[in-house]
């Protein structure tokens, strides 16, 4: 329902981890929410991450997600900078 | 069966080869990605290897779909890549790749190495003598 709270599990890796110096949070946002408005929380609580605003990639529940895509109540978000295997 | 997983352990290469053998192939190919001793000249003493662990190995399980996709000819898909710290020499990831004949081993291993480096959720660290950075990525292309 719109104006309900949702809660969601946020993972960081690599340099974006590193920076907020925390891998893993819990957040709540209201309803309807999306992985912009979750991300702009994220960075209100960890503002070194305010320098992967242009570079940062997201995945919900291990998959990979823009920016417009909703999140539901129990979704996992993950917060990473373009990756770097191999 | 095709194999992907992620180990903190080295990579038994030649076992994965050897899991992967079928009767019907007539070629292997094999990619190992090993650590280098320096990036543009600087000195690399070490790489320290971080992965979303359940996501990468979704995301070599994609790898693999879009390569039987590509090459219906394909035997087997092998992808193990390593984490933590890892040492000069020491391999970071092996693909292995089996088909009947050798042109289709070649080109499906090129493109899954090319492809973990685009959509596989792993990031290094380079340790240098004087320091450390993270490796930046490419961005992937949009509509990922």
């Amino acid at each position: 329902m719109n104006g309900d709270t949702i809660k969601i599990t946020v993972l960081l890796f690599g340099a974006c981890r590193e920076a907020a110096g925390a891998g893993e949070m819990n957040c709540d946002l209201t309803s309807p929410a999306d992985v912009a408005g979750a991300w702009n929380e994220v960075k209100a609580r960890f503002p070194n991450l305010e320098k992967f605003e242009r570079s940062a990639l997201f995945a919900v529940n291990e998959e990979h997600a823009r920016k417009d895509q909703p999140l539901e109540d129990g979704d996992t978000l993950a917060v990473f900078p373009p990756v770097s295997g191999g | 069966m095709d194999i992907f997983e992620i180990t903190r352990e080295p990579i038994d290469k030649l076992g994965l080869e050897k899991r992967l053998l079928t009767g019907g192939a007539g070629a292997v190919v094999t990619f190992d990605g090993v650590v280098r001793d320096n990036t543009k000249g600087r000195r690399v003493v070490s790489l320290q290897y971080e992965a979303y662990g359940p996501m990468a190995v979704k995301e070599m399980r994609r790898i693999g779909d879009e390569i039987r996709e590509r090459w219906p000819d394909v035997e087997r898909v092998g992808i193990i890549h390593r984490f933590g710290p890892l040492k000069i020499s020491e391999s970071s990831v092996v693909i292995v790749i089996t088909s009947p004949h050798r042109r289709v081993a070649f080109e499906a291993c090129r493109y899954a190495i090319d492809r973990l480096k685009q959509t596989v959720p792993i990031w290094k660290k380079e340790i240098f003598e004087d320091g450390e950075e993270w490796v930046e990525g490419q961005a992937p292309e949009v509509g990922q």
